[in-house]
């Protein structure tokens, strides 16, 4: 992977001392600020510093599902943004995405939980996102492996049906997003640590790496889950972070039988069919705070249990990888993105928990307009990490019935 | 990998009896001088340490003491003291 051999999105460049900018890893909401300030703010002396190598981190461990039915009235804006790019950047870099827009079943355990998705898909349609309310049956008849029998843990009431929803193939999006940004005069250094950011009078003035002191007067860390301990560690800024490991496998594959992304926030399962045509399923995460991304056999068989209760079809199915990444999760489910505010120069984009993916279109055309002009742009305003003192956190959580880092 | 947490009462326990409790982050802030920076850094506000911390744990399906111990989060292993390392 970093051998001689030129890597797939361009050229292989030396690492200059000082850049405009400098994004701080190489997952997917760098390289989307990356892409997006070459190309709409012609700023191109632009450096991504990533530890590994590109799409190490959440952008190549995700579980590809995208929606835009969140909860509130500043987040939806956003995810239907994200949404509705998928098929204008598949044009944009010439590179097959694999946007399958098959829908999302969000299934409802209670009739408590199908009056809270009346209120969320009130607001999906108010900011002009297809979302339904179905009952049991109509799901059954979307999904018909759906187990509505009454006599399961958690019957099945009905479900919230988001039909432009689906799936996008995320390591095209990451190597997309590579190729765009690169093309347009961004560097893409692999196997370069940041280890600090310095600064002088409150401004930024560099960033500190294993290969060198790179000057510079702006920075972003949208790091993943690693961005909360970089951000504590080089500017001794505390967040409102719980860093997870959340795990997720596939199943061998078998014939189609699943045409949706179905979801149960009950069984903290969710499963859709790949192209190939394996079932891949997430898990919730781990109950404590850890940085191992290892899978335990507590999720193993809980995943297995799920699955087998609410999609019978699926007992005995073997699974046949498994694997774990980061979730840095907020007490309100919703991101932190910030600049200028602590330090000057300096930008944040991180608590993208396991919701990082789907929004990374969107969140990095923004930021990079945020950088670009210094100017939060209105719809990132809500999102400052200021809200958290002013108790306006946003509710993307129906109720924190117990503060816990998972919530 | 197992996790496993030793309570004071009970002993060395599977991790899945516990409930997590946050960071250990010193003593309740005064009343007096309150700011509601002070009450946020306190109820919210995180390091994220990828290593050793100290941190809260409640002895849920067991003896429900409250206790701290310390976790290297890079590895989900109990440690005697801050500074221990592998
Ligand atoms: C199992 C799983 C399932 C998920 N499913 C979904 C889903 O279905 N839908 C959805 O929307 N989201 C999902 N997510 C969340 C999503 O993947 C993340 O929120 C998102 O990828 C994080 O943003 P990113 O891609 O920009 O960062 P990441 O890809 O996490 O990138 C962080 C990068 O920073 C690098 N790095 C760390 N430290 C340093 C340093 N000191 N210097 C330089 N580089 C450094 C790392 O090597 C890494 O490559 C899931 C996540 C996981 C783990
Ligand atoms: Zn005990």
């Amino acid at each position: 992977m970093f051998s001689k051999s030129k890597p797939m999105w361009g050229k292989k460049t030396k690492l200059k001392s000082s850049y405009d900018v400098v994004l701080i890893g190489g997952g997917l909401h760098s390289l989307a600020t990356a892409y997006y300030l070459a190309k709409e703010h012609g700023i191109t002396d632009v450096a991504i510093i990533e530890k590994n190598y590109i799409g190490y981190g959440g952008a190549g461990r995700n579980t590809a599902i995208v929606r835009a039915n969140q909860r509130t009235q500043y987040n939806v804006p956003l995810y239907k943004e994200a949404l509705d790019l998928w098929p204008v950047l598949t044009k944009e870099l010439d590179y097959n995405l694999m946007f399958n827009n098959c829908g999302n079943l969000n299934l409802m355990h209670s009739e408590a939980a199908m009056n809270a998705a009346r209120m969320t898909i009130a607001t999906a349609q108010f900011h002009g996102v297809e979302s339904h309310l179905i009952d049991a049956k109509e799901a059954k008849e979307l999904v018909p492996a759906l187990n509505i029998s009454e006599d399961i843990t958690f019957p099945i009431h009905g479900a919230m049906f988001h039909p432009p929803g689906g799936v996008v193939r995320h390591d095209a999006v990451v190597w997309g997003l590579a190729k765009g940004a690169s093309k347009l005069g961004v560097e893409i250094h692999q196997q370069t640590e940041a280890t600090g950011i310095n600064t002088k009078n409150g401004k930024v003035t560099a960033v500190v790496t294993d290969k060198g002191v790179i000057n510079t007067k702006q920075v972003l860390i949208s790091a993943g889950g690693y961005s909360a301990a970089l951000i504590h560690g080089f500017l001794g800024i505390k967040l409102p972070i719980s860093v997870l490991t959340i795990q997720a496998m596939v199943t061998q594959p078998l014939k189609p039988i699943l045409n949706h992304v179905v979801s149960s926030g009950a069984y903290h399962c969710y499963a859709n069919q790949t192209l190939k045509g394996e079932i891949a399923t997430g898990a919730h995460m781990d109950q404590w705070p850890n940085y191992t991304t290892l899978n335990t056999a507590h999720y193993i068989k809980h995943q297995a249990e799920a699955l087998s209760e609410f999609l019978p079809a699926l007992r005995g199915v073997r699974f046949m990888r498994i694997w774990g990444g980061l979730a840095d999760m907020t007490p309100d489910m919703a991101p932190i993105m910030d600049g200028n505010e602590q330090v000057e120069g300096f930008f944040m984009d991180c608590g993208w928990g396991y919701f990082g993916f789907k929004s990374c279109s969107a969140v990095g055309r923004h930021m990079a307009s945020f950088m670009a002009t210094n100017t939060c742009p209105d719809i990132l305003k809500p999102f400052a990490l200021k809200r958290y003192q002013e108790h306006k956190l946003m509710g993307e959580t129906a109720a924190l019935v117990s503060y816990t880092p998972d919530n | 990998m197992a996790l496993t947490i030793t309570c004071p009462i009970c002993g060395k326990r599977n991790g899945y009896e516990f409930r997590y409790g946050g960071e250990e982050k010193g003593p309740r802030p005064d009343e007096k001088d309150l700011t509601p920076e002070s009450w946020c850094d306190y109820v919210h506000m995180n390091r994220c340490v990828a290593g050793v911390q100290q941190e809260w744990w409640f002895h849920r399906d067991g003896c429900g003491s409250w206790f701290t111990i310390f976790r290297d989060t890079t590895t989900n292993l109990e440690k005697e003291t801050p500074e221990a390392k592998e």
